[in-house]
């Protein structure tokens, strides 16, 4: 286990967005988070990623801590900084050790322009780019996706769900949100479905293919 | 310390990049500046009045025998005030149209009144109502105070003369009444002739008048003395050195740098932690790169280099403003390290409360007008006098605008100002400390 949710719930005033789940993130596992539309599928994964506290419960990291990158829906970057300033910024408070040669590669990586162009003015796909590049900075061992490929060409959808899966291979975790089927039978190896803030089915992709119940968006 | 200054080299490079809030960076203390100048020249402006002289004023004036070149007279009193000839009506046309501060009148038989030396001649003086009547009635007290010395000279030097007439004898001439008199040294003289007379009864008179005179002799010796000490029974002597003083500029200078640090302050930190939200950074900085102590403590630190920077370079604008306008007082050249000291601890003060502002937004937008809402309130409680109203001194104690203004004010003018810098910036650090903590509370429930 690399990271696991404990009862981990979250209000919002009287609104219940979570109802305390149990989830754990194991090593070279790739876990897909579905449901309808405030299910909490993202207010989970923001738990997990440690930029929202839970209203109760808590979230527990392995030993030594495992590294976490996060790809919020919407983009979380400077737009006044170019793409390089974003992820040097990000690499030196990530501590990276050559955070000049780690952006070298990641923009070649995810194919973004290096020029001076800042973050407000690339496209949105590019914005999405710039905001994996950020997750994947510190070489992460747990990587959180939500709906990381909603605004991505196909090119870049099967680069990112290629990086993903050498991730989980490699001994990580990939965590996604999607509403996409097809990703959820390509790329998942558990399913989590989501729907009022309660987890309503948590499965192997097989086991989730033939449980008809589970099927939420039908 | 490394991620703090990270997130403040961050911060600097994207408001370089922000020409227009840049270019209100600049301009606004600028215009304060300008604003500031403006009103210290005034501080050392003469009012501009009216001089309606309806008793049509001699061009040379006989008071008491001595002559008075009357535009030379007027010319030497109005150091305090300029006087513009002009008739009623146009007198009363540019007060109407704010051309001049007031009318000084020379009413019909003032030249009658001066001459008799018996009735006190009056000048009127007419001020419109407003703020400005005040000031524009003491340069005139002023003006009219310089006349009458220069009169004063010449009644005593009158009276002297008819005193040296009676110790010396002569012709001259009181109320239009000519008369010679032997005078007392002449008296004597024969009196002194007669104590020798064959006659001792008339001797002996002789001899009594004689010794009166000789008393009366030495009294009328010190009537030069006695009339100026009753033309002036108390006397200030003016030493000019270079010490410092509280005046208007001093004043007007505080209070201008403590507004533009509420405003520049309160502005850019609430629109600074309320962007890091609008950009969704916030989430990303808490999952383990930045603690959100370091993030209120970056955005106070932001805020007390921009606007402390930009207090500093007002500051010496102000100087500068003060010394081509030749006011006396509120030079900050001797105290400037003193003055940034300031700044940096209202600016941190200021930044505080606006991060607190932001963190309570919902947004930039919101968070930007609503530190420019809290800014004017928090300016204006700090206007009111103390005293004036209990409950918005103690409302105002509670925010750095009063303390800010008395720590500048004192660091400005005060000859001995180490006990009011002491308390005024335990003030500014003290509230910017509660306001820092309540900012990291509101910026912690954003993750909440």
């Amino acid at each position: 286990m690399l990271l696991a949710a404990r009862g981990v719930g979250r209000r919002y005033g009287h609104h219940v967005a979570l109802v305390p789940v149990d989830l754990e993130v194991r090593a070279g596992r790739s876990t897909a988070l579905i449901g309808p539309n405030g299910a909490g599928k993202s207010t989970l994964l923001a738990i997990l990623a440690g930029a929202l506290r839970p209203s109760e419960g808590r979230v527990e990291l392995a030993e030594p801590p495992p590294k976490v990158g996060w790809v919020p829906q919407r983009p979380a970057q400077y737009g006044r900084l170019t793409p390089r300033e974003n992820l040097e910024l990000f690499a030196r408070l990530e501590r990276v050790a050559d955070p000049a040669g780690s952006v070298t590669r990641l923009l070649e990586l995810v194919e973004l322009p290096d020029d001076d162009r800042v973050a407000a003015e690339l496209s949105v796909g590019n914005q999405q780019r710039l905001n994996l590049a950020i997750a994947l900075l510190a070489q992460p061992d747990v990587l959180l996706l939500d709906e990381p490929t909603a605004a991505l060409d196909p090119r870049q959808r099967r680069r990112l769900w290629e990086l993903a899966t050498v991730m989980s291979r490699g001994g990580g975790a990939v965590v996604f949100v999607t509403q996409n089927l097809e990703e959820v039978e390509h790329f998942a190896d558990l399913v989590v479905v989501l729907r009022d803030g309660e987890i309503v089915f948590a499965g192997t992709r097989a086991e989730y293919l033939e449980t008809p119940e589970a099927h939420v968006f039908e | 310390m490394t991620k703090i200054r990270l997130l403040l080299g961050k911060d600097l490079r994207i408001l370089g990049r922000s020409p227009v809030l840049l270019a209100t960076l600049v301009l606004y203390p600028l215009l304060v500046a300008i604003i500031v100048g403006l009103v210290v020249r005034y501080a050392g402006e003469r009012p501009r009045l009216a001089f309606v002289d309806e008793d049509g004023l001699p061009a040379v004036l006989e008071v008491g025998g001595e002559s008075f070149d009357v535009p030379t007279l007027l010319d030497d009193a109005a150091k305090d005030v300029e006087l513009v000839p002009m008739s009623r009506a146009e007198a009363e046309r540019q007060l109407d149209a704010g051309k001049v501060l007031g009318i000084l009148t020379v009413p019909r038989g003032f030249t009658r009144d001066i001459k008799s030396m018996v009735v006190s001649p009056v000048l009127v003086l007419r001020t419109p109502p407003g703020g400005l009547a005040t000031r524009t009635v003491e340069k005139a007290q002023a003006f009219v105070y310089t006349l009458n010395q220069e009169l004063q000279q010449a009644y005593i030097g009158s009276n002297i003369g008819y005193v040296e007439l009676l110790l010396e004898g002569g012709s001259g001439t009181i109320l239009g009444n000519d008369f010679t008199l032997i005078g007392l040294a002449e008296a004597r003289r024969r009196l002194e002739e007669l104590t020798g007379s064959s006659d001792p009864e008339t001797a002996a008179e002789a001899q009594e008048l004689l010794d009166f005179l000789e008393q009366t002799t030495v009294a009328i010796q010190g009537v030069d003395d006695f009339l100026r000490a009753t033309a002036s029974p108390i006397e200030l002597e003016t030493e000019r050195k270079g010490g410092r003083a509280v005046l208007l500029s001093t004043q007007v200078q505080a209070y201008a740098l403590a507004l533009t640090l509420a405003f520049v302050a309160l502005l850019l930190a609430a629109a600074g932690i309320a962007s890091e939200r609008d950009e969704n950074v916030i989430g990303r900085l808490a999952g383990g790169l930045v603690r959100l102590g370091q993030l209120v403590f970056e955005k106070v630190a932001l805020v007390a280099v921009v606007a402390g920077a930009i207090g500093l370079v007002l500051a010496v604008a102000f100087g500068v403003v003060v010394e081509l306008g030749d006011v006396s007082g509120g030079q900050p050249w001797a105290r400037l390290a003193v003055i940034a000291v300031g700044l940096l601890l209202a600016a941190a003060a200021f930044g505080a409360l606006g991060t607190l502002i932001g963190g309570l937004s919902r947004d930039a937008r919101t968070a930007t007008l609503v530190a420019f809402l809290a800014a004017l309130p928090i300016v204006l409680l700090g206007l009111v006098p103390t005293g004036a109203v209990p409950a918005a001194g103690w409302i105002s104690d509670a925010l750095p605008f009063t303390h800010a203004a008395q720590f500048f004010a004192s660091a400005l003018g005060d000859t001995d100002p180490a006990g009011t810098l002491a308390r005024e910036g335990g003030w500014l650090v003290g509230l910017g400390a509660v306001y820092g903590g309540a900012a990291w509370l509101s910026v912690r429930r954003l993750l909440t």
